[in-house]
């Protein structure tokens, strides 16, 4: 009975924590809306460039494979699809963990202190604290193309379950290399490149990791794991992962991001607190 | 002159301030040449293969160029004026007894000349790791026209490159907005840094032959590679002129007009 008890109110406890970390989540989000909003035609410029990007790249990916009639082994619509897939992730990504790109000048200044004293988790504020605007309004136009591209491949019901449970495990290694880039921005305060080094690496899974020659190909399929992330995903939905390879991509993810986790923890003693 | 000497050396040590942070700039272009070379390896994995006009070795030569002709042409420091205009630095650089444009100019020949000595390192290394088949142009003419077209392509990016900095003289929230839609947006794709503009149908492709952005990339390249015949290379040529000198034009316009507006903020 007692114990029944003691479970009960650690559930209440949880789901309280849970309810408040929303609740700060949705402030910070608004927060950095209004931020956007206040810059005026930033957002114009800033919307405008991600959209021109995006058209600029599947126009000369669809011409492309229009004239070659895909490559690599992969149809044309395939080839789309990968580009979708990376376009899906890679914005999700960023519309989740903006505020990574501007945790080094916190650190830099010392002002991270401001953040460790507050009674919230700092990872949980350095990683989400900053919900891209513009990256929410280029979200459902990614979707409906993954979606047109994806029909195209005529899937079963089956790899459309797999392709979403990959894309989320995609999130959870992007997750981890966003969490890792927090962690080398305290340990080197050198590095102001760190992330977007990781938005190039992860842009070479706009297309399969299959055109890549050994041992590249490896080296972003198991160091950098962009073919855990956006390659197999997208093989997913074509039916071209087994269930193992799923499962293990799957326990990948979580084991990254265990792992930088850990990393994080163990930069975070090596912060020096300098200029503040 | 001599203080322009100085500008440049004083240039060239900042640029080692923040070494690591330089290398990995570096860095980041080389994993975009990789998937540049990687693309079109598979697209054309076919023995004889032949698309938009180049076959294997040429479109490989188009890949390792793009090292060299990104550093000459888009390695530059005028990108930071944006910031300066946008928090008043820019007074410290009015009173100084120094010519606006000439100082930019020379800052940006150290930046220049720090990523060209770098990318020759780049080329030899990715030569030697991925040992490819590769077109070398031997003909003096076309080696000519294609330092011509570089001179060219530099002037026109410093010209753009200004002109998107001068936007926070007007709006000074968005040091970064324009540049990024800009340069960021507009010349990495429509200039051939990252495909081949041939690539688009032959409507699209005359249209934007008469933009400046294809003057920066594509067209050296083009002419090193020899692809066009000369005729064609040269009307590619006076084209990129007439673009250098309608943009120098409308820089300077836009910079008389902007700093009658500047009102120093944050200063």
């Amino acid at each position: 009975m007692k114990r029944s008890a003691d479970k009960q109110s650690k559930f209440l406890y949880f789901f309280k924590v849970y309810k408040r970390y929303l609740r700060v989540y949705l402030k910070m989000s608004k927060n950095s809306f209004v931020v956007w909003f206040n810059r005026g035609g930033a957002l114009f410029f800033f919307l405008t460039g991600k959209v021109v990007r995006y058209t600029f790249y599947f126009a000369f990916l669809f011409f492309l494979v229009k004239n070659t009639n895909g490559f690599a082994g992969f149809s044309g619509n395939q080839i789309l699809f990968f580009v979708a897939t990376y376009l899906l992730i890679d914005t999700l990504a960023q519309f989740l963990f903006r505020s990574v790109y501007n945790f080094r000048p916190l650190v830099v200044s010392g002002d991270l202190d401001l953040v460790l004293l507050k009674p919230i988790n700092t990872l949980f504020r350095s990683l989400l604290g900053g919900t891209d605007l513009i990256d929410l309004i280029t979200i459902p136009p990614i979707v409906f193309v993954v979606c047109y591209i994806g029909s195209l491949l005529n899937p079963s019901a089956i790899n459309v379950f797999y392709y979403v449970l990959l894309v989320l495990n995609g999130l959870l290694v992007s997750a981890s290399f966003h969490v890792a880039v927090l962690a080398l921005g305290i340990i080197t305060l050198e590095i102001d490149h760190t992330v977007m080094i990781y938005r190039d690496l992860v842009s070479m899974g706009r297309l399969p990791v299959d055109i890549y020659k050994e041992p590249l190909k490896s080296i972003l399929t198991f160091l950098v794991p962009v073919g855990v992330m956006v390659t197999i995903p997208a093989k997913a939905i074509m039916g071209l992962v087994s269930p193992v390879g799923i499962a293990s991509s799957l326990i990948f993810g979580i084991a990254l991001l265990i792992l930088s986790i850990k990393f994080w923890h163990f930069a975070l003693k090596k912060y020096t607190s300098a200029s503040s | 002159m001599s203080k322009y000497l100085q500008i440049l050396k004083i240039s060239f040590q900042q640029e080692f301030t923040y070494r690591l942070n330089f290398i990995m700039w570096r860095v980041r272009n080389v994993i975009q040449i990789l998937v540049f070379f990687f693309l079109w390896s598979s697209v054309f994995a076919v023995q004889g293969s032949n698309y938009f006009g180049y076959n294997k070795e040429k479109i490989i030569a188009y890949a390792f160029l793009l090292i060299l002709v990104r550093a000459i042409v888009m390695s530059s420091r005028s990108v930071d004026v944006a910031g300066i205009i946008s928090n008043g630095e820019l007074s410290n650089l009015l009173i100084k007894p120094v010519n606006f444009f000439k100082y930019w100019i020379t800052r940006d020949v150290s930046s220049k000349t720090l990523n060209i000595i770098f990318s020759f390192f780049e080329i030899v290394i990715l030569f030697l790791i991925l040992r490819p088949n590769m077109f070398i142009q031997t003909n003096p003419l076309q080696i000519l026209l294609f330092i011509a077209s570089l001179l060219i392509a530099a002037f026109i990016f410093f010209c753009i490159a200004m002109l998107t900095s001068f936007v926070p003289f007007w709006i000074p929230e968005i040091s970064w907005g324009a540049q990024f839609l800009v340069i960021v947006i507009f010349v990495e794709f429509l200039s051939g840094a990252f495909f081949p503009l041939d690539v688009f149908p032959k409507l699209i492709y005359e249209f934007l032959r008469f933009t400046p952005f294809p003057y920066l990339i594509f067209v050296p390249i083009k002419t090193y590679l020899g692809v066009e015949n000369l005729s064609t290379t040269f009307g590619s040529l006076s084209i990129g002129l007439v673009w250098s000198l309608i943009l120098w034009i409308l820089m300077k316009r836009v910079w008389q007009k902007g700093l009658k507006i500047y009102e120093a903020v944050g200063r």
